[in-house]
């Protein structure tokens, strides 16, 4: 997550005078980024493989570790992340820029504060008491997910857009462009890096809190760990932590590609 | 039982609970910091291997923190162990950051004058470099026990000690007389004691930030 902000110091050894540069961005990507990541998440799979292979299975570790199962259960936590991320894209951004403007702004101190608060309540916490209160499934952990991970986004959106340079926008408002227009043309666009980057966190704790999901009865990876652990099986347990380490990490890589790729120019 | 109730009868188990908590979260946040600041200091004069610390620790934090205890069972077992273990791998990355971001904040001309009035290596590392870093280097301990505090209630799935077993508590119990009060006191106990070492963390950076960098 706060690793895209670790930047390679421009090389110094570039003459300044070069003159064909590739586009921005795709200056961004350098090789090793995209190579380094899946080729070793591919090794830890294969290691996975080369590991189950040299065991052999009982019949409690077959029931999980086949095919069918892991694949069923990798759709449904990908789907839990995917959904419970929309939502939450679809949610905190629209409530971020309306905390900022003129109206609401004065509000947005306090929520940034409580925003903070927010984080030290246990996400494990936020699943079970929806168990406990509401009811389980697929749903409830969506609804969990998403109240655990809206904080980010929010939080992101709302510095992002606080950030932006009054001057700029003010020069914007002098060229004769509606709030409306210096909102989606210089406000949102300069808050993209900062908006992204909440938005890879939120994505980040989607896919581990989703792991968390299988103890109220919503699938995903966890299930796996889940019984790994409660059947004292370890190849059950390795197999599910592994998996939801590399969804983690593949997921983590693609949130980092997309967001050097989606970057506006001149940032 | 009303909640009120409930804490009136329950109070001293969750009390119990809740110092195991802090010390579960304290000793994997104090072998961090030894970590962290260690490497800080050791990676500092090689971009390379610092750029390589920072990713690998900062790799971790993405791993989910269900998996990351999971795979710390076949290494240390059942308990405390595996949870404590886990933290340490968590908490290392925002240690090292801010140590690193600290100690490279220093500057020049401060460590100019400092070798130039004879400080060995050392020396200015001990008398210059780490005090005048500290109020960074502390915000990254602090940073590092708030995250633990969350994911240590996690533990508890790994038979972890702390207030995560009131949580997997009211979920076994789901449906029953007191599966609500155990999941609240719980969820509530570790965001307050998230702001008791909040707060500690406030007085600790009074007390030990050098009078001359004070605010």
């Amino acid at each position: 997550m706060t690793v895209s902000s670790i930047e390679p110091s421009p090389n110094p050894t570039v003459p300044a005078s070069t003159t064909v540069r590739p586009p921005r961005r795709l200056r961004h990507l350098s090789l090793a980024d995209v190579i380094v990541t899946p080729a070793v998440l591919l090794a830890v799979l294969a290691a996975l493989m080369v590991y189950l292979n040299s065991r052999e299975l009982d019949d409690i570790e077959q029931r999980s570790i086949n095919w069918p199962t892991i694949s069923r259960l990798l759709v449904e936590h990908i789907q839990l992340v995917a959904v419970s991320s929309l939502l939450v894209i679809a949610i905190a951004v629209p409530t971020g820029v309306l905390l900022t403007r003129p109206a609401l702004r004065h509000a947005s101190g306090p929520i940034l504060a409580l925003a903070n608060l927010g984080q030290a309540v246990p996400s494990i916490g936020v699943l079970v008491l929806l168990a406990v209160t509401v009811g389980t499934g697929f749903r409830m952990a969506i609804i969990a997910l998403v109240l655990v991970a809206f904080l980010s986004v929010l939080r992101n959106t709302i510095v992002g857009l606080m950030g932006v340079d009054r001057a700029l926008i003010d020069a914007a408002r002098g060229m004769g462009l509606t709030k409306t227009r210096v909102l989606f043309l210089v406000e949102l666009p300069l808050s993209v890096p900062v908006m992204l980057a909440g938005i890879r966190v939120a994505l980040i704790l989607n896919v581990g809190n989703a792991a968390l999901a299988s103890y109220t009865n919503a699938g995903g990876l966890g299930t796996l760990i889940q019984a790994g652990i409660a059947l004292n099986r370890m190849p059950v347990l390795i197999t599910g932590c592994v998996l939801a380490a590399v969804l983690a990490l593949t997921l983590d890589w693609l949130a980092g590609v997309v967001e050097r790729v989606v970057r506006p120019r001149g940032l | 039982m009303s909640f009120a109730e409930y804490l009136g009868q329950r109070w001293s188990d969750i009390l119990v609970l809740g110092i195991q908590h802090a010390q579960v979260v304290l000793i994997a946040v104090g072998i961090a910091t030894v970590i962290g600041i260690t490497m800080a200091v050791v990676v500092e004069h090689h971009p390379l291997a610092r750029r390589t610390a920072l990713t690998l620790t900062g790799t971790m934090l993405t791993i989910p923190s269900f998996a990351l205890f999971g795979l710390l069972i076949p290494v240390f077992s059942l308990g405390a162990p595996p949870a404590i273990a886990a933290l340490v791998l968590y908490a290392i990355f925002p240690i090292l950051r801010n140590a690193v971001t600290g100690l490279e904040s220093v500057p020049a001309d401060v460590v100019d004058a400092a070798r130039g009035m004879g400080l060995s290596r050392r020396g200015l590392l001990l008398t210059v470099r780490v005090p005048l870093a500290w109020p960074v280097v502390l915000n990254g301990i602090r940073i590092a026990t708030i995250m633990s505090v969350g994911i240590a209630a996690i533990g508890a799935a790994v038979a972890g000690p702390g207030l995560g077993r009131l949580i997997f508590d009211g979920l076994a119990r789901m449906g029953g007389a007191n599966a609500l009060n155990d999941t609240l006191a719980g969820l509530l106990g570790v965001a307050v004691l998230a702001l008791i070492l909040d707060l500690g963390f406030v007085l600790i950076s009074r007390l030990t930030t050098p009078r001359g960098i004070r605010v």
